[in-house]
């Protein structure tokens, strides 16, 4: 993002039931009451009850940001065993805040006054005694010090009380009074202390009345699927697609909606390409280990043309792999996963708010192809919080359906050849108009039968390249610098954050640069995509996974060579990462004699 | 021995035939299976009971797996879907939840239905889904040409047992008992007009119904399920069979040695849509308050 105006990083980092993420969510929370845009993103342990360790971090600025930034400005420690690995976190003159009064003796070297280098602004106060002293209790820990951080950097606290009070609503009146009283006590310890004016929080952007709404990429998803009046909806738990199906269990039976908790993977696709062959909008959502169950199902739902729509969340693999942890190594099974040429729609947003309106609008595209389409997006995506400010029109909501028409005594072809390649469909319920589809090759009536298998697969594919310029859908886009630039940087998915702000900081060091995103991976937009390539000397594509698999596809379509950054280290790309390889690849353009770009894995 | 049996000649059934109005329900395409299959009468027995129950052809969906018994949708004129080996079920259940006025009926062979597909018969049994499963069992794979299936007996040689079957058969009756079936009937290829009955009485059931339909595959077994043999194993209900009692009809189910053919069990209890009914209303009643 550009740098005018508020640009804040916050962490808190403590052990699991030390309310670590609660006291970021109230962080968030009260950002975007007040007007700021906010990202943000919780690391939790994989185990459920134990103490492993939970970080949120959450920025906060005046400009939309497209990823968390690499140094934090203000970090809180609530474990300090946990936090210590992460003080080297903290930017020069930035502030860690730390309970000074250990109720047990400490082994030398262990407090987290011993890791805070001198370049750090140390805040050291009786978190525990504070919080004992306000509330009766130690549970409160985690408000004191939002308290304190809210007193030291002169933040408005109305909006922390709101929030902490709509936080407790389902609680008894004694337990709000309680935490309120216990970020008070901490907003008076944190006033006493000098003022952290290193960092400041700057004016609320004016955004013309429209309101923040904060979501996770999974509440994006959500929302989009029931503003397209999602009507039956078929799951089955999986990190971290699972918090899609928990919302929807909830919400689509307020509007009427069928949700399902099916048996497997297999019958949660099976079920949604039945309920979409009767003319139902139909969902289902899930990670990498169930894509590949459902791979021969949308060679189906690619076969006899029936419109379904899947969500995958993408984690570490393969096989169970790390399933809270984010990757991008799912990219060939989405795109090619099955058996014979299936080709199929998928749309990879790269932030909560595409999230939002790929989910709107993919039942549109999926009715409009008569083919599934899926919705790729990774845990980082899922469970990331980002502000949205929403249009207040629903442009997603199911069109009128056109019922196909027929001349008196002429068959219904169900697969009929015509020009735009797709053919109009019949529902069950339709009169005149019987039809049987099938996962066999077939001809025009859906009678099975080989003889039509070439055209029929021509059918099959060319009626998608029109999806890459589908109304109101972004498929591709460039940012950055126009013409002709020395570096350019092709992404994907989430990852883009990371790119732009590596971008941002590679124009600042005066390096000639541009970011391309894909959203549309199949089809590929090659137009767009041969465009850019023209116009950068060299083509970096970093993504999360061992070999590059976008960098695969992209080179393979276009035949062009690309540059690829490739990490799996089961955490967002690093910026500086990206950054080190853009300006290597810079000087590289500098120098007189090119070195030839390292097409191997990640260095 | 020397009573004469008066000849029925075609052209005067013909009539009859065209009159009674079940063919408006065949399809145009003539089916596929081998002459003396037993799946003749399915397809006879789906058209007969479509018409009896005076079903608009529209409103009916025929959905099936994969298998010669799965070729069943497209011999019969109704709204078809002929999806993927073992996934009939879940397929239907999902077009049943899209449109729910819809009658939806499920077929499959017995490999398609307890070996690639058995891992979907419990749920759609417990959730009881209204729609009706008509299973064709002749205890082999048919349409890959003869090899053993979970329902072939024991001793059995197919290509894929060439040394005998080993592995005990699967009891399907049972199976579908525990599983929560709110309907469960056994029928017989070679008994068309009782077969009839029953898929006319199963498609008129509210919930799930299953039916077994025990089929000679003329081609690939001249040894065990042939029509000689399931005449003389198959056997009618026991007089007084009481439908709604399960611990009877567990009992009978035990005896697959003699198949019985009729209605085992029968039950009334919520399908599905009313389920989803009720979670419906309470989430609007919950979000107006
Ligand atoms: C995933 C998959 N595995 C295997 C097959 C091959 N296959 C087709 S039908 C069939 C078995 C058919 O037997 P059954 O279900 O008893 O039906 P029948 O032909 O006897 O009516 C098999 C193994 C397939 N089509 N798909
Ligand atoms: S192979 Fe067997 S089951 Fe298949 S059609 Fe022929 S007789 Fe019927
Ligand atoms: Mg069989």
């Amino acid at each position: 993002m550009n740098k005018s105006g508020t640009d804040i990083q916050f962490a808190i980092c403590g052990s699991a039931g030390d309310g670590t993420i609660a006291s970021g969510d109230i962080v968030k929370r009260a950002a975007a009451a007040v007007g700021f845009h906010v990202i943000a993103f919780d690391v939790y342990p994989p185990e459920i009850r134990g103490f492993g360790k939970c970080i949120s971090r959450i920025r906060v600025s005046a400009e939309q940001a497209y990823s968390l930034k690499e140094k934090t400005d203000v970090f809180i420690s609530l474990n300090d065993s946990h936090a210590i690995p992460h003080v080297g976190e903290v930017r020069d003159f930035g502030a860690v805040i730390y309970d000074d009064r250990s109720i047990a003796p400490i082994r030398e070297g262990a407090h987290i006054t011993a890791h805070i280098r001198p370049a750090q602004i140390p805040y050291g106060l009786p978190i525990r005694q504070i919080s004992e002293q306000a509330t009766n209790a130690a549970r409160s820990r985690n408000i004191v010090v939002l308290g304190y951080m809210a007193g030291l950097l002169k933040l408005p606290s109305r909006p922390f009380r709101e929030v902490i009070a709509a936080k407790f609503a389902t609680k008894p009146q004694a337990v709000i009074d309680a935490n309120i009283r216990a970020f008070d006590a901490g907003l008076e310890a944190g006033r006493k202390v000098f003022r952290l004016d290193d960092v400041d929080v700057g004016t609320v952007p004016d955004h013309g009345g429209s309101e923040a709404v904060m979501m996770t990429g999974n509440g994006a998803i959500v929302r989009g699927f029931l503003e397209a009046g999602i009507q039956s909806y078929f799951g089955y738990p999986i990190t971290p697609a699972t918090s899609i199906m928990e919302r929807l269990a909830v919400e689509m039976p307020k509007q009427g909606g069928k949700f399902l908790q099916t048996e497997d993977e297999i019958s949660a696709i099976a079920a949604t390409i039945g309920a979409g062959f009767a003319g139902s909008r139909a969902a289902t959502a899930t990670s990498g280990p169930g894509l590949a169950l459902m791979t021969e199902m949308l060679g189906l739902g690619v076969m006899a043309e029936v419109p379904s729509v899947v969500v995958v969340s993408q984690r570490g693999g393969p096989s169970t792999g790390l399933p809270t942890k984010t990757e991008q190594s799912d990219l060939n099974l989405a795109v090619f996963g099955g058996s014979g040429d299936a080709q199929r729609i998928v749309i990879a947003p790269t932030n909560v708010e595409g999230c939002y309106r790929c989910a709107g609008m993919a039942f549109e595209i999926a009715e409009t192809y008569q083919t599934p389409v899926i919705v790729l997006i990774d845990l980082y995506l899922s469970n990331r919080y980002e502000t949205v400010f929403p249009s207040h029109e629903n442009t997603f909501a199911p069109k009128p359906r056109k019922v196909p028409e027929l001349a008196e005594g002429e068959p219904y072809k169900r697969f009929a050849f015509t020009e735009s390649h797709i053919s109009p469909r019949a529902l069950p319920g339709d009169a005149g108009m019987v039809h049987t589809v099938t996962g066999l090759e077939h001809n025009e009536l859906g009678r099975p039968g080989d003889g039509d298998h070439m055209r029929m697969n021509a059918k099959r594919h060319e009626k998608l390249i029109s999806a890459t310029r589908y109304p109101g859908l972004t498929v591709a886009k460039r940012f950055g610098d126009a013409g002709k630039v020395d570096v350019g940087i092709l992404g994907w998915g989430s990852t883009f954050g990371e790119i732009l702000e590596a971008m941002f900081e590679a124009q600042d060091a005066g390096i000639s640069c541009s970011a391309m995103k894909a959203v549309m991976l199949s089809p590929l937009p090659v137009d767009e995509l041969r465009a850019f390539f023209d116009d950068c000397r060299t083509v970096l594509v970093p993504e999360l996974n061992y070999e590059g698999q976008f960098a695969n596809l992209v080179s393979g379509a276009l035949g062009r060579p690309v540059v690829r950054l490739n990490r799996t280290v089961a955490t967002p790309m690093p910026v500086a990462d990206i950054l080190a390889e853009v300006k290597r690849l810079a000087a590289e353009a500098d120098s007189p004699e090119r070195i030839p770009a390292t097409a191997g894995v990640g260095s | 021995m020397n009573k004469r049996v008066e000849p029925v000649y075609l052209e005067d059934k013909l009539q009859e035939i065209r009159a009674d109005g079940h063919l408006k329900y065949r399809s145009k395409s003539l089916p596929t299976w081998c002459p003396g299959c037993g799946y003749f009468s399915m397809a006879d027995g789906l058209t007969v009971a479509l018409n009896r129950l005076g079903l608009d052809n529209r409103n009916v969906v025929t959905v099936s797996g994969i298998g010669c018994a799965s070729r069943f949708p497209f011999f019969v004129n109704t709204y078809g879907f002929h999806t993927l080996h073992g996934r009939v079920l879940p397929v239907a259940t999902g077009i049943k939840i899209g449109n729910d006025a819809l009658t939806v009926i499920a077929v499959g062979g017995d490999g398609d239905a307890f070996a690639i597909g058995g891992g979907h018969i419990p749920h759609a049994a417990r959730r009881n889904v209204d729609m009706t499963y008509l299973v064709f069992d002749n205890g082999i794979y048919g349409l890959t040409k003869g090899q053993t299936s979970p329902t072939s007996a024991l001793g059995f040689k197919t290509s894929s047992t060439p040394y005998e079957n080993g592995d005990a058969p699967l009891n399907p009756m049972m199976m579908l008992l525990s599983y929560g079936a709110s309907w469960v009937g056994q029928a017989y290829a070679g008994k068309p007009h009782h077969l009839t009955d029953m898929i006319t009485a199963a498609i008129a059931h509210k919930g799930f119904s299953f039916l077994r339909i025990l089929s000679p595959c003329v081609t690939f077994d001249k040894t065990d399920n042939t029509y000689k043999n399931l005449s003389m194993m198959v056997r009618d209900l026991p007089d007084g069979h009481d439908g709604t009692d399960m611990m009877a009809a567990m009992a009978l189910a035990m005896q697959d040695g003699h198949p019985a053919l009729g209605v085992f069990f029968q039950a009334e209890r919520p399908t599905l849509a009313e389920v989803m009914q009720t979670s419906i209303d309470r989430a609007q009643q919950a979000s107006a308050t």
